[in-house]
């Protein structure tokens, strides 16, 4: 395998020419992206795009059917998901996905199954009660007792655990009040401030657009446009297709 | 009177306590694997063989015959995760179906070993705990009822406390997002097949020496297993244990004030009650029923 120089100093993923069938119905075809070693990257589109596909694709739930995905120079595409959370990429699957039946400690605590560190640990569990107070009042409550946005911050909290390299989220926004979606926002932001890349999955184009740095239009499948996020913003196609200008 | 329900009390305990260890291992592995296994009350008989052949045969401490029927049974359960139900992960009636298809290996490979006559071994211990002149329990009863109560603990203890036990509980309640957080599915489900597997054997090891152990032995208890899972909910391992203990004693009571036939009717009735009443059972969710 050569490796190619230049993805890896120019992007902490790659992803090259991918594509994801399921049961033969093709989901994502011929795929190609980079995401920086900083800042908020979103992919967008409507339901069914590929967008969620993506980021199965990349933690190693789903595999791909040709192509190549790359981390920090290595390639990932081989790997089952627990060796991808090994490398450093956390995900926040669509759903939340928190463990109903156990306690917001529990939840977090599993975050860090990998890791060995100890003090560390227990410092970034400090740290997640800081960022998420809410989930600090509940830390001993069941997670299936919690509202969609406390869920949502314990997903989120669960992969801070992971201490990641790379932030997947994917539609940490759904079914959440505005208000709460607002606080998402400013949540993501910060994480990424502080050294996470993320990557950004929505349907809501317009607070995705707000947040990220560069941004990826999925449609059925396909690439269909990318860009620096505000330029897309005032791109026709998009204010047309997704932000009901 | 008194006298004759603290004694039935006293059995329906001992038969709470190896049913409660066949209906827990049973839970586990369905919670983790998502896989009904057929072959649970095989475990439970090969179980009782290693006592048969370790103890009474070829003359080993008793306990350590036990303890030998735990690990053997729970290896031969991680044996059956890497070649039936590995293979059949996303397919649960093809790993069900193959279960089916273990336990007729395994009575097959029983019979031809030992013989399909029924072995009554003796005793460990003739010891009798004896309370009044009418209340006593044999002490290899005893053995059978501490045995499941300290497993159990332990087991309890390892799902709350330890880093596997967590992995483990992730595994059961959302496989994909236990993966997301690097738990490998391979690894819990072994784990998850040797515990399941070693508490039928367990079980199977302490009764034997009560009971007629012979290649079919594992029939009925698999039988009364499920009615206690259904019972508890499946899912549920505090849901097992309670209808495990639920079960004995309205069947045990049953037998002893009536007979064993009408004590298996109003087993079966309490089971269809349950599912009329609540149908995921005392404790179950049905998330993945």
């Amino acid at each position: 395998m050569q490796p190619d120089p230049l993805s890896s100093e120019s992007a902490l993923l790659q992803i090259v020419g991918a594509s994801v069938n399921y049961n033969k119905v093709s989901a994502v075809r011929n795929l190609n992206m980079k995401i920086p070693h900083g800042g908020i990257v979103t992919i967008i589109g409507a339901n069914g795009a590929g967008k969620t596909t993506t980021l199965r694709a990349i933690s190693g739930l789903s595999k791909l059917s040709g192509g190549e995905i790359r981390f920090d120079g290595g390639r990932i595409d081989n790997l089952n998901p627990e060796q991808v959370v090994a490398r450093g990429i956390a995900h926040v699957p669509e759903g939340r996905r928190v463990f109903p039946d156990m306690t917001v400690e529990e939840n977090l605590r599993t975050g860090a199954f990998l890791r060995r560190d100890q003090e560390a640990i227990e410092s970034d569990l400090s740290a997640v009660f800081g960022r998420f107070p809410r989930l600090e009042e509940r830390r001993s409550q069941l997670a299936k007792t919690m509202s969609g946005g406390e869920q949502q911050m314990l997903a989120i909290g669960r992969a801070l655990m992971a201490k990641p390299r790379l932030l997947l989220l994917d539609e940490p926004s759904m079914g959440l009040a505005p208000v709460i979606v607002e606080e998402m926002g400013r949540i993501v932001v910060e994480i990424s401030r502080e050294g996470v890349p993320v990557v950004l999955v929505e349907q809501n184009a317009e607070l995705a657009l707000g947040l990220a740095d560069y941004a990826y239009v999925l449609e059925t499948g396909n690439l269909v446009l990318e860009g620096p996020a505000k330029e897309l913003h005032e791109n026709d196609h998009v204010r047309r297709a997704y932000l009901g200008l | 009177m008194l006298e004759l329900l603290a004694q039935t009390a006293l059995n329906a305990t001992y038969a709470a306590s190896y049913i409660a260890l066949v209906a827990v291992g049973l839970v586990l592995i369905f919670g983790v694997m998502g896989v009904v296994n057929f072959a649970h009350g095989e475990l439970y008989m090969l179980g009782a063989y290693a006592v048969v052949a370790l103890y009474a045969d070829a003359g080993f401490p008793f306990f350590l015959a036990a303890a030998v029927g735990l690990i053997f049974v729970g290896i031969v359960g991680i044996g059956m995760e890497r070649t039936l139900f590995r293979p059949l992960r996303d397919n649960p009636l093809g790993g069900l179906v193959a279960s089916i298809g273990f336990l007729l290996i395994l009575q097959s490979l029983a019979s031809v070993w030992f013989g399909v006559r029924m072995e009554h071994i003796p005793p460990s211990t003739q010891q009798i705990l004896r309370f009044s002149d009418s209340v006593s329990l044999p002490v290899q009863r005893l053995y059978v009822i501490v045995g499941a109560v300290i497993l159990l603990t332990a087991l309890w203890l390892f799902l709350k406390r330890s880093r596997f036990g967590w992995a483990l509980r992730a595994s059961a309640q959302d496989p994909e997002a236990a993966a997301l957080q690097g738990i490998s599915i391979n690894q819990t489900a072994r784990i998850a097949m040797f515990i399941g597997a070693g508490l039928a054997g367990v079980a199977g090891a302490l009764t034997a020496p009560l009971v007629r152990t012979f290649p079919y032995m594992g029939h009925s208890v698999i039988v009364t297993a499920f009615i206690v899972i259904i019972v508890g909910g499946v899912g549920s391992l505090e849901g097992a244990v309670l209808a495990a203990v639920i079960y004995a004693f309205v069947h045990t009571f049953v037998t002893t004030f009536f007979d064993g036939v009408i004590a298996d009717i109003v087993g079966l009735s309490l089971m269809l009650l349950v599912l009329i009443v609540k149908p995921t059972g005392m404790f179950g969710t049905a998330d993945r029923a």
